[in-house]
């Protein structure tokens, strides 16, 4: 047991290696550099909307990154070692294949919580920056207003800066990531080049955003032709609901999520996760190399 | 009698082709036994099952029929890899590691401890000559150096049986000469070797026993000395003899019905001459 | 085959546990039901091709609608406000301020806009009053949680509309949530004693509201409510001191 853990950790380790030898971490500056370039044009709006855009934009521009860093940086893993043929060396070890599989999938798990970091912290900073000169701007206009109206743009202020719920996406923000990634090693178990993974995961991506929405029509709708049906079954069947982690979105208008909610969310990530994991290993195990 | 070191029965391996009728047939029924401390070459030319030969000895494919026994144990298990050591066919390994972080990514995978790995790792860069160059990036490493780093990291769990495929393929003759010693003083230690080739002569200075596969099947096995030898020639090689004395000779072997196939200067084969013009000091 | 076994085995486990977290998922968050399939489909088609940018494409109109705003581009300013609600329907903000833009800054400049006539004019103002109706009606169908957007509503029917009852409605139906101003009851009373016929219910109300204490009998409520008892005749010793 503990040397199967310490074998998943050697590969995870040398996955993590790997990745950030090849230098994917060039995404990030390409978040700082949007992340600078957009505030700077958006000076010109009211305190609350300045703040509220600078959080969208660095929400969504992680979101975005991480996505594409889990998908990109995932679908090349098999793909290289194969053809490198250190797949032949390691499995030649008493190396099982799921541990194999468990060592890429932590590895690249390593590596998105690593960027995640990397940007939040630039990401937190800036909105905190934003936050604090907004709060005093606000104050010196605002201090002919009753104590009750500055207490509302206080309170409008806060829920747009630094606060649980930003956590909370980003927290979510990596669990869709992590989604993406296991998708992704699930799809190259069987893929025979690394264009088909990229382009498949790209066809999740975007069906996982609608998910949701095959499911309700699915689920309640019955007119359909049995075409369509079988279509949406597929969808609702193996696909992930990516927008139920997009909480950017609800989050961004200052509705909270609760702590509940939080953490079904994080269950149903557990869920794809596992799922598409397991499948991968049973499609792998069988794979001949 | 022991148990071989590996015993194959009955083999067979078909791949099927996806989207057409046509399967193609890799190894039929092939019998093989490897005996304890011996060195085997597997030899044959591209494409005759050499390689699919090794891969199914280390569980990384499934025969279609058969099985295979390592030490008597069937090699489904996973225990049965501590045993081998596996170097593959024309393996980069991971390019972005330096020669000693490849070197500790196997030991751990194979369950070294790291107090114990330590001194491994260092002692078998000493054995295939890459001190120096243990802490470069396998991205930077010649042909021959990723030939010998993949050997140590066959060795690093210190397998009681080692598996090569093409060890020497694509190296320069020097390189193949350091790996082909290595081989002969693994010998001593009592590892046995499995190994295949389609460079005969470097399969002839090292091995026992060979067997010929083509188009997967094993036409020709045995002793190397028994294969090669042709029952009604007898050669000798003479030092310091007369021109008058050799003419002697030759009438006399007429006289008694033989027949003189071939008189000449032997000849240094162009490998030994390459060695000896470029032969300096490695590292 | 093997394999195939394995999978359907795999797919029997996951498929199940799936839906079941989903739709427990579902419930958790606050969903627009309210809201038809073809507008569902459409935003998250939007959505999913724009993936995690959904909402800062939405940013970036809406700052382009600003801008409209500056120019009094009133159909760009409208275009603009209409793609980035519909990009970002959470957003609270973009309602309000979409909302405020038609009905007060288009709707008073179509009624000042000299080169029509006066009855033009008149029918452009009322068009962009609906324009900001619609906006806000909408913003509440996505969030219908948020007082903000109630409080949004009411003022537009009492400034613009001078619909009391509606009024009165909203400012109501915005005291009932988390955090909604402190005003918010005693303006759906007030606007509910402009109502016709529903003097009563007004004076319950504004009367509820002055037993409150020192805190809520703010001038105006006092005078309302002196009006109030004018208006229902009540006899002196029924009245506030």
């Amino acid at each position: 047991m503990s040397s199967s853990l310490s074998r998943i950790g050697a590969i995870a380790r040398t996955t993590f290696i790997e990745l950030a030898r090849l230098r994917v971490f060039y995404v990030l500056v390409l978040f700082a550099l949007v992340l600078i370039i957009s505030s700077s044009f958006i000076a010109r709006i009211s305190f609350q909307q300045e703040l509220q855009v600078t959080r969208d934009i660095a929400l969504g521009a992680i979101n975005f990154f991480l996505s594409m860093l889990a998908i990109v940086a995932t679908a090349q893993l098999l793909p290289r070692d194969l053809e490198d043929r250190v797949v032949y060396s390691v499995l030649a070890k008493p190396v099982r294949r799921f541990e194999y599989m468990m060592g890429k999938f932590f590895g690249v798990l390593g590596l998105l919580i690593i960027s995640l970091v990397a940007m939040s912290i630039l990401c937190l900073a800036v909105i905190h920056l934003r936050e604090g000169s907004a709060v005093r701007e606000t104050m010196q206009q605002m201090t002919q207003s009753p104590p009750e109206e500055q207490e509302r743009a206080l309170t409008a202020l806060h829920q747009a800066g630094v606060n649980q719920d930003l956590v909370f996406a980003l927290a979510l923000t990596l669990t869709k990531a992590a989604i993406l990634a296991s998708a992704t090693l699930c799809i190259s178990s069987f893929a025979t080049s690394n264009i088909f993974t990229i382009s498949a995961m790209a066809m999740v991506y975007l069906v996982g955003h609608l998910e949701a929405v095959a499911r309700d029509y699915w689920l309640h709708q019955h007119a359909a032709g049995w075409g369509i049906r079988a279509f949406l079954a597929i969808v609702v069947l193996f696909f992930p609901d990516l927008q139920a982690f997009n909480l950017s979105d609800q989050i961004i208008a200052g509705g909270s999520l609760s702590a509940l909610a939080l953490t079904k969310l994080l269950g149903l990530g557990a869920v794809y996760i596992v799922g598409y994991l397991v499948i991968g290993i049973a499609i792998f195990g069988q794979r001949e190399l | 009698m022991t148990e071989p070191a590996i015993r194959i029965s009955e083999i067979s391996k078909v791949f099927p082709t996806p989207f057409r009728r046509r399967r193609i047939v890799a190894l039929q029924h092939l019998d093989l036994e490897i005996a304890p401390g011996e060195i085997y070459g597997l030899l044959g030319p591209n494409g005759s099952g050499k390689s699919t030969t090794l891969k199914i000895i280390l569980g990384l494919i499934q025969p279609t029929r058969g099985n295979v026994h390592v030490f008597g144990r069937d090699n489904s298990t996973v225990a049965v890899r501590r045993d081998i050591g596996f170097l593959p066919e024309n393996a980069y390994f991971h390019k972005f590691l330096t020669g000693t972080e490849t070197l500790r990514f196997h030991a751990r995978l194979s369950g070294l401890e790291s107090r114990e790995s330590k001194s491994r790792i260092a002692e078998l860069l000493e054995t295939v000559g890459l001190t120096r160059a243990a802490d470069a990036r396998l991205g930077t490493y010649s042909k021959g150096m990723l030939q010998r780093i993949g050997l140590a990291q066959a060795l690093i769990h210190r397998p009681k049986i080692l598996v090569l495929d093409e060890p020497t393929a694509a190296v320069d003759p020097a390189g193949s000469r350091d790996i082909q010693n290595l081989i002969a003083s693994l010998k001593k230690t009592g590892t046995t070797i499995l190994l295949s080739s389609h460079l005969l002569t470097q399969v002839q200075e090292v091995c026992d026993r060979v067997g010929i596969l083509h188009r997967g099947k094993l036409i020709r096995e045995g002793r190397l000395e028994d294969l090669l030898a042709i029952e009604n020639q007898t050669e000798f090689i003479v030092e310091n003899a007369t021109p008058e004395f050799l003419d002697q000779l030759e009438r006399q072997i007429a006289s008694v019905n033989g027949r003189m196939v071939l008189r000449r200067k032997p000849q240094t084969s162009l490998e030994q001459l390459f060695l000896k013009v470029t032969e300096t000091p490695d590292e | 085959m093997k394999l195939l076994l394995a999978l359907i085995v795999i797919l029997a486990g996951f498929v199940p546990a799936k839906l079941k977290m989903e739709s427990a998922c579902q419930q958790s968050q606050p969903a627009a039901l309210s809201l038809d399939l073809r507008e569902k489909i459409g935003q998250s088609a939007f959505v999913a091709v724009l993936g995690g940018f959904g909402s800062v494409i939405a940013d970036l109109l809406f700052i382009d609608a600003y801008s409209a705003w500056e120019r009094t581009d009133w159909t760009q300013l409208l275009l603009r406000l209409r793609q980035a609600t519909e990009l970002q329907p959470r957003s609270i903000l973009f309602w309000e301020m979409a909302g405020w833009h038609m009905a007060w800054n288009a709707g008073t400049a179509a009624l000042e806009d000299e080169s029509k006539s006066p009855a033009t004019r008149r029918r452009l103002q009322s068009e962009y009053l609906k324009l900001g109706e619609d906006f806000l009606v909408r913003g509440v169908a996505h969030n219908p949680e948020k007082p903000q957007l109630y409080e949004a509503l009411a003022r537009l029917y009492r400034d613009k509309f001078h619909d009391h009852a509606r009024a009165a409605e909203n400012f109501e139906k915005a005291s009932h949530l988390p955090g909604h101003a402190s005003y918010d009851e005693r303006f759906s009373a007030y606007e509910l004693s402009y109502c016709e016929g529903r003097e009563r219910e007004a004076y319950d109300r504004l009367r509820a509201l002055y037993q409150r204490g020192q805190k809520e009998r703010l001038p105006r409520l006092i005078n309302q409510l002196r009006a109030m008892e004018e208006r229902l005749n009540l006899p002196a010793n029924k009245r506030i001191p």
